[in-house]
């Protein structure tokens, strides 16, 4: 039930953007209902839960990690459960009215506070330490788009995120810690294994680590400098998250795990006397601001405060009214926030300087903010009046120490009384005195959700006896004894009603004499959590990028240079030391090898040296070349093939691009060419005498004698090299094109969707100019060339084709196969030019690889489905008498993407640059788009630098 | 020793070029040092047995398994190639060079936001 109801609002969220698109902004009504519906479902099926039956639902999710999605309701998980999905109904259906109608912002607000209360509900109904961590990560996240919102408030949204993204490290480091100690990551069993953690050595650091989570997210001294910070987002979202929930995060982990904790110093000390300083702090703050969104910023963090005491008080009594005051705090915050959004909205400001006497065109918005103003402040009958009281109370009675319940019990009536004065502050400066703007009326759509907020908090308090069983049975939850408590409004005349009278005399003087208050407010400035944090953070951003520099991607030398040196001086090290007589005879050579080694030192030795490209590429293909005829020699033809093919298509590849790049290349430095030579012979006679050392000194491999033997009996080909690839080792191939179809994708993707687009679309859309520059690029303008294309092209297709089908038993194979097709499409690229391939329907590059990759794995889950076993290949009889090993369709998956490997190349690198197009009269491609072709404006030589590439 | 020293001259190469400035003659570094790898590979199966591997051929037949192994290199560091060289090619379009060690000297976003907000 629980997974179903936190899957409705994720679902609602995905669904969102479709609602929107349907129904524009009162969509947030629809959502509304649907949050209302889910809370008034689990409010109903959660009736057992008062009774201390928790509700549990769990599925398995990553099984072999223990992982399971388990969600367990309490009467903590129902309280806050119905806070989110309540106050998250409401201001779904404030936001469809606070955002004006075609506003483009609001679906993505609506999506991201819908998803947003999924997050939270998963984290008040997880049951799973590590899935509690998720989800709040995941309202870090949401929050920071939140609040980031169009980038108007990128910097409060920086620091809110990187605020409590520390605390949800130190929440992962706690939940880590709790699950080694304990052997379980579930919350239930951890939280009852209390006794097991009284005795481990890091009790103190999980303490801490929580502590830090719930002071980060819940705002308290000295990290609430992010709340105020991320006032920019819109009222919505400050409702939402700032006041009623997100913010909660922390009071709810706190609450959570008490039970561990309580009774510990380093729990208690902390909580109590952090948290009613934070109190006080923020209470004094919010009673200088001016800004009606910071006030209430100030405010929530000074009743956070106030929480965060009363649970480190920790009686039954103190969570009872903890519980109380989150309700009554998420009902009044809520209002005034929404209250405040209609003042902005109907003023254009929120600065208490410029505002008053709003009640006599707002008088709804007045009548809301008015009641939720005297909850705030704690006066009867209104609910925030029952959940000071008990708070009070709670202080009072706490006796064990005594002297802490009585500094608390000072410090809450210290920063009750500034609650009182900035209540009265906010109501009396925006509402009452003369009016100094011209507001709009609000239509009562706008005003409706905080009516019924506000009103929720009076009539709450006038039956609040109807709350005994809730906050008792959270008590319970909690600290294992119920609070037995009696709300009511009338307790007679004790301490805490002596403590709100004072409240009210000293508050009220306050009030009275506010204007000298905000003088001598101003003398006095507090610390500016902002600059520590600002400092701190370029701190910590400098010293990545001194780390960083070592292993910046724009110097790569600079890092290749340790990682090649550790390879020398461990191999250096290693080979000395060897004996390697012990190792068997060294490999024997022929004469033959001699020519090999001569050429190939003479072709390296060129390209090393070479200064222009064109040198460069000569002397490349002739190494590869080279190498292609020592594997001729070592007795492997289908290497010898392949690497004859790749040379080729390298090389033709090198050709193609290199005519965007320069003539020459940059030269170094003499010291550079001095380390890198240094450097580079001794990696060589590193590897040289590794392979030396290593290689050759024993007979054939035991696999590869295997194979050898059994390869024709198990796969029916004789070329063993294929049936290696294709049937013994099919999965090693799979991962390999996978490679090659990675990078095939990345190239399309870095040519094809970069900003800086050279090439103009295929559909003829770009400008005209555009399209006549590239016409024919990348043509070698030859009668003999066309011609030999026409006769050699279709030839070169059968014959790779051939080449492919009779791979299983001689030279051949989907690798060469598919490297003799592409050479036939760089020939086709080469005598008809880029346009060609460019305007041709079926060369692409994703239909090749991807339609490869998809026939390798087609034929992989057909030896699923018939054998069992992925990749398992059979003999395949067809008609006539014919048999094809099944292997066969894995090569032609290979095939493919090879081909498309070759394709993804000419089309997305072949458009070369501006130069002049060769004559339509001689090409035929005049007749294609006769009369376009004019002389280009900008001509430049083929090997220049590419001056203009765009328009 | 035939095969050691071919593998060795191709690391040397390799490494020459890739320690050099500009993407292009790195990635030049890159298929010699994609040499180095197949021929080293192919030399672990042994070269002193040279006959084709394939059934019912004559003589001492080379280690099959190395090969299957170097014909897949192959085709990968084509690959690779082919990605590097559109790496440089997409430099020479934004940056108008494809010397990796002349180009940015940017600070990124964030680190300017923080700047600004220290302010």
């Amino acid at each position: 039930m629980l997974t179903v109801a936190v899957a409705v609002v994720f679902g609602l969220a995905s669904a969102t953007p479709l609602l929107v698109r349907a129904f524009g902004r009162n969509a947030g009504y629809l959502g509304a209902a649907v949050l209302a519906g889910t809370g008034g479902w689990l409010a109903v099926a959660g009736g057992p839960v008062l009774a201390g039956e928790a509700v549990v639902s769990r599925f398995d999710w990553v099984a072999a990690a223990g992982l399971s999605v388990a969600l367990r309701m309490d009467a903590l998980g129902l309280l806050f459960a119905l806070i989110v999905l309540g106050i998250g109904a409401i201001v779904l259906a404030y936001a469809a009215r606070y955002f004006a109608a075609g506003d483009v912002r609001i679906g993505r607000y609506l999506t991201l506070l819908t998803a947003f209360a999924g997050a939270m509900l998963g984290l008040v109904l997880a049951d799973d330490v590590l899935l509690l961590f998720v989800f709040w990560e995941l309202t870090s996240v949401t929050s920071f788009f939140l609040i980031g919102g169009l980038g108007e408030g990128r910097q409060g949204a920086l620091r809110a995120f990187l605020t409590t993204a520390l605390g949800g490290l130190a929440l992962l480091g706690a939940a880590v810690l709790l699950s080694v100690v304990t052997g379980t990551s579930s919350l239930t069993e951890i939280l009852s294994s209390a006794p097991a953690l009284a005795d481990a050595g890091v009790t103190p650091v999980i303490i801490v680590l929580l502590l830090l989570a719930a002071g980060t997210k819940s705002a308290q001294l000295p990290f609430h400098f992010w709340l105020p910070g991320a006032m920019v987002a819109p009222t919505p979202v400050s409702t939402y998250l700032h006041a009623a929930t997100m913010v909660k995060a922390g009071i709810y982990l706190l609450l959570r795990f008490t039970p561990l904790f309580a009774g510990n110093a380093g729990w208690q000390l902390p909580l109590v006397l952090g948290g009613l300083a934070t109190a006080v702090f923020g209470a004094v703050v919010a009673l200088r601001r001016t800004d009606l969104k910071a006030l209430l910023a100030y405010s929530t963090v000074s009743q956070l405060g106030l929480l965060v005491g009363l649970i480190g008080i920790g009686t039954p009594l103190a969570i009872a009214a903890a519980a109380l005051h989150t309700l009554a705090h998420a009902l009044f915050k809520a209002t005034l926030f929404m209250t405040v959004g209609i003042v902005d909205h109907e003023t254009g400001t929120r600065d208490l300087r410029e505002l008053g006497g709003l009640r006599r065109t707002l008088p709804t918005t007045a009548l809301a903010a008015g009641l939720a103003a005297l909850s705030m402040s704690g006066l009867p009958p209104l609910l925030g009046f029952v959940s000071k009281e008990e708070a009070f109370a709670s202080f009072v009675e706490l006796g064990d120490p005594a002297w802490l319940g009585a500094t608390a019990g000072l410090l809450a009536v210290l920063a009750s009384i500034g609650t009182f004065a900035y209540s009265a502050r906010f109501y009396l400066r925006t509402f009452e005195g003369p009016e100094r703007t011209h507001p709009h009326a609000a239509p009562i759509g706008f005003v409706a959700p905080a009516l019924v907020t506000a009103a929720a908090g009076l009539g709450l308090g006038l039956v609040v006896p109807r709350l005994d069983a809730l906050v008792n049975a959270v008590s319970r939850d909690v600290t294992g004894t119920s609070a037995d408590l009696h709300l009511a409004l009338w307790h007679g005349l004790e301490l805490p009603l002596v403590m709100s009278f004072v409240v009210v005399a000293v508050g009220g003087t306050l009030v009275s004499l506010r204007e000298r208050v905000e003088r001598g407010q101003a003398l006095f400035r507090g610390p500016s959590g902002e600059r520590a944090f600002d400092r701190t953070y370029a701190a910590v951003l400098a010293f990545g990028a001194r780390i960083g520099r070592s292993a910046s991607s724009d110097a790569p030398p600079a890092y290749l240079l340790p990682v090649v040196a550790v390879v020398l001086v461990v191999g250096v090290g290693l080979t000395s030391r060897l004996d390697l007589g012990a190792l068997g005879d060294p490999a024997p050579w022929l004469a033959s090898d001699w020519a090999v080694v001569v050429l190939l030192a003479a072709c390296i030795a060129g390209v090393v040296q070479a200064r222009s490209r064109l040198a460069a590429v000569a002397t490349l293909g002739l190494t590869g070349f080279t190498v292609a005829g020592w594997f001729v020699l070592l007795g492997a033809p289908d290497l010898a093939l392949t690497q004859l093919l790749v040379e080729t298509l390298t090389m033709a590849l090198v050709v193609v691009v290199f005519r965007r790049l320069p003539t020459s290349f940059a030269r170094g430095g003499r010291p550079r060419k001095v380390t890198a030579g240094v450097i580079a012979v001794g990696v060589g006679t590193v590897a040289g005498l590794a392979t030396y050392a290593f290689t050759g000194r024993r007979g054939i491999s035991e696999v590869g004698q295997r194979f050898l033997n059994e390869g024709e009996g198990l796969t029916g080909g004789s070329n063993v090299v294929n049936t290696i690839l294709v049937d013994f080792r099919a999965l090693d191939t799979l991962g390999e094109i996978t490679v090659v179809v990675a990078a095939a994708t990345a190239i399309v993707a870095l040519v094809r969707f970069s900003e800086e687009r050279a090439v103009p679309p295929p559909d003829g859309s770009a400008d005209v100019d555009g399209i006549e520059r590239w016409d024919g690029i990348g043509m070698i303008d030859s009668p003999i060339l066309r011609t030999a294309n026409l006769f050699l092209a279709p030839l070169m297709i059968v014959v790779s084709l051939w080449l492919l089908v009779r791979g299983h038993d001689a030279v051949g194979g989907g690798f060469i196969g598919g490297l003799t097709a592409g050479a036939t499409v760089v020939l086709l690229y080469f005598s008809r030019g880029h346009q060609r391939i460019w305007q041709s329907r079926w060369l692409r590059a994703l239909l090749f690889t991807g339609g490869g990759l998809l026939i390798a794995l087609a034929y992989g889950l057909g030896g699923l489905v018939l054998t069992g076993t992925f990749l398992d290949g059979a003999k395949l009889v067809l008609p006539f008498g014919l048999e094809v090993a099944g292997s066969l369709m894995f090569d032609i998956g290979v095939y493919g993407v090879v081909i498309g490997m070759v394709v993804a190349i000419l089309r997305h690198l072949g458009q070369g640059i501006v130069e002049e197009p060769p004559n339509p009269e001689r090409t035929g491609l005049g007749a294609r788009r006769d009369g376009e072709i004019v002389a280009p404006q900008a001509v430049t030589t083929p090997s220049g630098p590419a001056t203009e590439l765009r328009p | 020793m035939t095969a050691a020293i071919i593998v060795g001259m191709l690391a040397a190469g390799g490494t020459y070029l890739i320690l050099q400035r500009g993407i292009v003659r790195m990635a030049l570094g890159f298929v010699l040092l994609g040499h180095a790898a197949t021929t080293l590979l192919v030399a672990s199966g042994g070269v002193a047995r040279r006959a084709v591997p394939f059934i019912g051929a004559e003589g001492d037949l080379a280690d099959p398994l190395p090969q299957a192994f170097a014909l897949t290199a192959i085709v990968i560091s084509f690959g690779i190639t082919a990605f590097l060289l559109t790496l440089a090619f997409h430099g020479r379009d934004v940056l108008g060079h494809d010397d990796v060690e002349a180009s940015v000297d940017e600070v990124p976003p964030i680190d300017r936001d923080a700047q600004e907000g220290g302010r």
